[in-house]
């Protein structure tokens, strides 16, 4: 524990700088920001901004897009509250109560609890990743090959077994995400894979190509300039203070938000929107008024916006320690620790600890940066949103061609970004989740290599992943997993995950 | 037999899946003491295969593809083909030029606005655009033959 104080101190020292701390509150601005526009998401942000930190070190770069990540989690409650447009996937069920709370002439109260709410289980979050990460990292330091194929594995079966589109449409896009990564040369061989005579896919297909043509562009090709509107009424400063009651409602759903954001944000999956609708599920649960619930609850908006900025901070467990993307935003966020030359994993805290505790410290800053900005300077963010939608995707289109093409300054990856912009609206259209295809993307390199290591290293024996207890645990898992999937499929039973693939799709579903 | 959208999907990803394996057979599959290149990318292709099965074998349950709505096709469609002309004359043209022909012709031809309104945007924001990443970030954008 002392160990653990000492180094979070000179993580401290670190996030103190005057220039993390820069990066840090740029970071948090932007992700704000992002949050707030509709049709951009964090992904998509933290990808086209990628480039823009090459010239950074590691911890100014990690800092900087993590900051988008946590800061979009608070501005997409801005959209929800007051235009009853989700800014991004977790903040659909804030529209509910927050959009209901608005109407009844409490958005001011709505958006400080969802900002004081956020704020709360961001810092909880961070606390217990401080607790959390290094031992596991330790944990991990037995790792070898088998133990890493097999948690892999269970990341992919875990985000499938998690996914609302189901198991099969899930477990396909991974699996197109795994083609794409075996693209380029063979690092154990140097084969030439699927390259086409194209000298440019030598070094593979790029992670920020792919999430910013699905996630930015897909979206853009999407969203007509017709279907966004922009009427919105920022309240005044004065009608920002919730009153004593609704303070005394929000205590304890902010306190199990933060608690079941935290630990859903560890499980591989979309887990900011899982928490955030599973928090709302709980809070109607427990509710003495449920009948409040979709007519503006303090509860409703409390919990799922707590849970989300949670859930965010819970994502970086595995990434940190284990070196396992849980999902497309941490994957994106670990290709920028690999870009720097940082491998993340569980050498991370021995070998890197100034980025390690730099970028903790630097989140318990920048959650208190992101109060700062998100309640004074409501009214600045909802200005944003009156810039035509006519005029800002245009904008948004030239951000994503600068932001792919400075990353190898490769026209190719540009026109893999426009590819992937037709695919990522394709897959929409037929109902397919494309955050899978990125997550197997990132995770086909290591993924080959640590079942290849692992067959050589058994000399053909598949018996090597049921021979070492740790991987047998994790393929037990993942069989379990298996199971519970298909029983869901043969009883056709309306669970959770479909509530949440109806309350994504916006279909105004509500939790039971 | 009514058409529906998992029957188009599965069928779209046997076809690739199938077309990608004929792309691998010049990559050697080894042997699983010494795995050689092929090896995952046929048993990812495999699984592929079997998923995109299982997809057509329950397309029953699946919305008719008459019940997709293709509303906002023609918006995708011009702004890909929009933004596909803007790539390919990315470097020729270089940056400036390009992204700010970009940017007037989404917004004057496709989104209709003023065609002062269409101009003045497209020059001002592709030149803060330029001041931003090519003198504040000293990231290098194309200049095409202005070079």
């Amino acid at each position: 524990m002392e160990a653990t104080f000492d180094s979070l101190l000179l993580g401290f020292s670190v996030a103190f700088r005057p220039d993390v701390l820069f990066y840090a509150f740029l970071g948090c601005l932007v992700g704000t920001l992002v949050g707030v526009l509709p049709g951009i998401g964090p992904l998509a942000g933290i990808s086209i901004l990628l480039p823009a930190t090459f010239g950074l070190d590691a911890t100014k770069a990690i800092v900087m897009l993590a900051g988008i990540y946590y800061g979009s989690q608070y501005g997409g409650s801005t959209t929800s509250i007051l235009m009853r447009i989700p800014g991004e996937a977790s903040s659909v069920m804030t529209c509910i109560d927050g959009y209901a709370m608005a109407k009844r002439g409490r958005a001011g109260a709505a958006l400080t609890i969802a900002a004081v709410g956020s704020f709360v289980a961001g810092t909880l979050g961070v606390v217990l990743l401080t607790a959390v990460a290094p031992p596991i990292a330790k944990f991990a330091l037995g790792f070898g090959p088998p133990e890493y194929t097999a948690l892999l594995v269970l990341g992919l079966i875990f985000l499938a077994y998690m996914s609302s589109t189901g198991l099969p449409r899930t477990l396909l896009m991974a699996a197109v995400g795994l083609l794409l990564g075996c693209i380029g040369i063979d690092v154990m061989t140097g084969h030439f894979r699927y390259s086409f005579d194209i000298k440019e896919l030598g070094d593979g297909i790029g992670i920020v190509p792919v999430a910013v043509g699905l996630f930015g562009l897909g979206e853009i090709l999407s969203t007509p300039s017709k279907m966004v509107t922009e009427k919105v009424v920022p309240p005044r400063l004065i009608e920002l203070l919730p009153t004593r009651s609704e303070w005394r409602q929000s205590a304890m759903p902010i306190a199990r938000g933060s608690l079941l954001g935290f630990v859903v944000g560890i499980v591989p999956g979309s887990a900011h929107i899982i928490a955030s609708f599973l928090s709302y599920a709980v809070e109607k649960r427990v509710s003495r008024t449920p009948e409040e619930f979709g007519k503006g609850a303090v509860a409703g908006v409390a919990g799922p916006e707590s849970a989300n900025n949670s859930a965010s901070t819970g994502a970086f467990v595995p990434m940190l320690a284990l070196g396992l993307p849980t999902g497309p935003v941490t994957a994106v966020l670990m290709a920028a620790l690999l870009i720097h030359g940082v491998p993340p994993g569980p050498m991370l805290v021995n070998e890197h600890p100034q980025v390690f505790w730099g970028f903790i410290a630097s989140m318990y800053v920048g959650n208190l940066m992101l109060l700062a900005l998100n309640l004074p300077l409501v009214g600045v963010f909802v200005t944003v949103l009156r810039i035509p939608y006519a005029y800002l995707y245009p904008l948004i289109i030239m951000f994503c061609i600068i932001g792919v093409y400075e990353v190898n300054h490769s026209i190719v990856d540009v026109w893999i970004m426009l590819i992937m912009g037709i695919v990522g609206y394709l897959l929409r259209k037929f109902d397919f989740d494309p955050a899978p295809l990125v997550l197997g993307l990132v995770i086909a390199p290591i993924f080959e290599l640590s079942l290849r290591q692992s067959l050589i290293m058994s000399n053909g024996n598949w018996l090597i992943f049921l021979e070492r207890p740790i991987a047998q645990a994790l393929l037990a898992v993942c069989l379990l997993l298996i199971g519970l999937a298909l029983l869901s499929l043969r009883l056709k039973r309306r669970d959770w995950r479909a509530k949440l693939a109806e309350a994504e799709a916006g279909e105004g579903a509500e939790p039971g | 037999m009514q058409v529906r959208r998992d029957h188009v999907a599965g069928g779209a990803f046997v076809i690739a899946g199938v077309l990608v394996l004929a792309a691998s057979t010049d990559l050697p599959f080894g042997t699983l003491a010494s795995p050689g290149a092929g090896m995952l990318p046929t048993l990812v292709v495999v699984l592929m295969l079997a998923l995109a099965a299982s997809l057509l074998l329950d397309a029953g349950a699946s919305p008719p593809i008459a019940d997709i709505d293709w509303s906002d096709v023609m918006h995708a469609l011009r702004v890909t083909v929009v933004t596909g002309a803007a790539v390919a004359v990315y470097t020729v043209l270089g940056f400036i030029a390009s992204i700010a022909l970009l940017l007037f012709a989404l917004t004057f031809l496709l989104e209709r606005k003023p065609l002062l309104h269409a101009a003045a945007f497209s020059i001002g924001a592709t030149l803060l655009a330029y001041l931003l990443f090519a003198t504040l970030l000293n990231a290098p954008l194309p200049r095409g033959f202005w070079q």
